[in-house]
């Protein structure tokens, strides 16, 4: 029997993020800019896991990326140092952003999936 | 070696790109992810991770789907560590050879193993104390949920006295968990690692520091990460870091690091502490604590923990 080199076995289970080669690390590409693969769990979606949805405000956000660095789905989308939205692909609703949130009123609120996000923004609370 | 990347607040971290990705199956609200985005956007070197099974492993790499941007391998429950000193001991054996390949040149790889409180603390531990006797340059991080969360919430050697597990339910006759809680930290340093620590994610700075200072050191480095379990402590979801931060101002789960099996340092002391109460009261599984029969285990709980947290600050003073 002839033993297959590393390089010819078939992929079993070999999941592959990319679907090229990268001259860079991942670490310095952002998200956008990666050749991600079918079998990359970016590519997947999970938004009906929600039951309630975060909507951003971006009039009363500051910036201080509390919700980024405690995002468990790597759904909230920050680039150069300025938060720019909610990735509702990968959210699974689960409120921290919200939690989390320092302003007041709060920049990310929790509304029911099927209101508008401008809906959403026309009913937000008043400063307590 | 290549350079440090430098963190000075929270801006200049936002702008690292993510190489953990979403759409993992992870439970909504799970720590575990909080804690690998804070490890792995502590470096831009080149990552090469394991896990261990449990919650992390089986939710990342869910059939077709793969969560991670960097080399990643899954053997056995036992042997995320093992897995990972392989293929360090390979890195290392190439590259005094010179047969790594010229993409490697320049960089400096990291290593680093993930694994849960029963790979850690039961399963893996024999195969996690031979990569440690046998000094392999790498990171074993537990992430201790203090409970085998992915099968359902069994009891661990890492669950502490008093929690309600399905494994040791709470009731008329038992207040639940009746074993004292393993002192890991303390076990890894008697190895004699340069560096091993206990970090939460709620703490990100103290968290980012300890995971540089780690890949900073040569050798093998143990990371001990407190993970809030929405599921298995019966919490709402949206509570993790609030949680997190009980645990860490009731000094429940002390922050601090050992260098060199001995050198002490208390990293972060709460400047208003929480009573233990509040901590145990904001959780499901310590609900019947607080039943007229079981109250006395609260009053233990905050005198086990004071004398923990102020064994750590004798130590912390003798350096020893």
């Amino acid at each position: 029997m002839k033993y297959l080199g590393w390089d010819e076995l078939i992929p079993g289970a070999i999941l592959f993020s990319f679907s090229e080669e990268m001259e860079k690390d991942a670490s310095e590409i952002l998200p956008e800019d990666r050749p991600y693969a079918e079998t990359n769990s970016h590519e997947a979606y999970v938004g009906d896991w929600r039951v309630l949805k975060p909507v951003y405000n971006r009039d009363l956000c500051i910036d201080c990326q509390f919700c980024w660095i405690y995002c468990p789905d790597v759904s909230i989308i920050s680039r150069d140092k300025k938060m720019i939205g909610v990735d509702y692909d990968h959210c699974k609703g689960c409120g921290i952003c919200v939690e989390v949130c320092p302003t007041n009123p709060k920049s990310l609120l929790m509304f029911e999936e099927r209101i508008d996000n401008d809906d959403a923004l026309a009913q937000w609370p008043e400063k307590e | 070696m290549s350079e440090m990347k430098k963190i000075k607040n929270l801006k200049d971290f936002s702008t690292s790109a993510d190489r953990f990705e979403g759409a993992n199956l992870l439970c909504p609200g799970c720590a575990h992810s909080i804690i690998v985005r804070e490890i792995l956007n502590a470096t831009n070197d080149p990552l090469i991770l394991s896990a261990a099974t449990g919650c992390l492993e089986v939710c990342t790499a869910v059939y077709p789907y793969t969560s991670w941007d960097n080399s990643w391998i899954h053997i056995g429950f036992e042997n995320a560590s093992t897995a990972i000193a392989g293929a360090e001991a390979m890195y290392k054996a190439r590259k005094r050879k010179g047969k790594l390949p010229a993409s490697c040149e320049g960089k400096s790889p990291k290593f680093v193993a993930f694994g849960g409180d029963g790979a850690t603390y039961d399963i893996g531990f024999q195969w996690i104390s031979g990569c440690f006797e046998r000094g392999h340059d790498m990171m074993y991080v537990c992430l201790d949920n203090e409970v085998y969360a992915n099968t359902g919430g069994q009891r661990s050697s890492s669950t502490p006295i008093g929690a309600s597990t399905v494994t040791t339910p709470a009731g008329r006759v038992s207040y639940g968990e009746k074993m004292m809680k393993k002192d890991m930290l303390s076990i890894m340093a008697a190895h004699g690692a340069p560096y091993v620590a206990q970090v939460a994610p709620n703490k990100w700075k103290d968290m980012v520091k300890k995971i540089q200072k780690g890949f900073a050191t040569e050798g093998p480095v143990f990371i001990n990460a407190m993970s809030a379990c929405t599921t298995e402590w019966k919490f709402a979801p949206d509570d993790t870091i609030a949680i997190s931060d009980l645990a860490t101002d009731s000094l429940v789960f002390p922050l601090y690091e050992i260098e060199n099996g001995t050198k002490l340092t208390i990293t972060y002391r709460p400047k208003n502490k929480v009573p233990v109460r509040d901590y145990l009261g904001a959780q499901g599984r310590f609900k019947h604590l607080f039943k007229p029969q079981y109250e006395y285990l609260i009053d233990e709980w905050q005198k086990m923990v004071d004398a923990r947290w102020e064994y750590l600050q004798r130590r912390e003073e003798a350096s020893v």
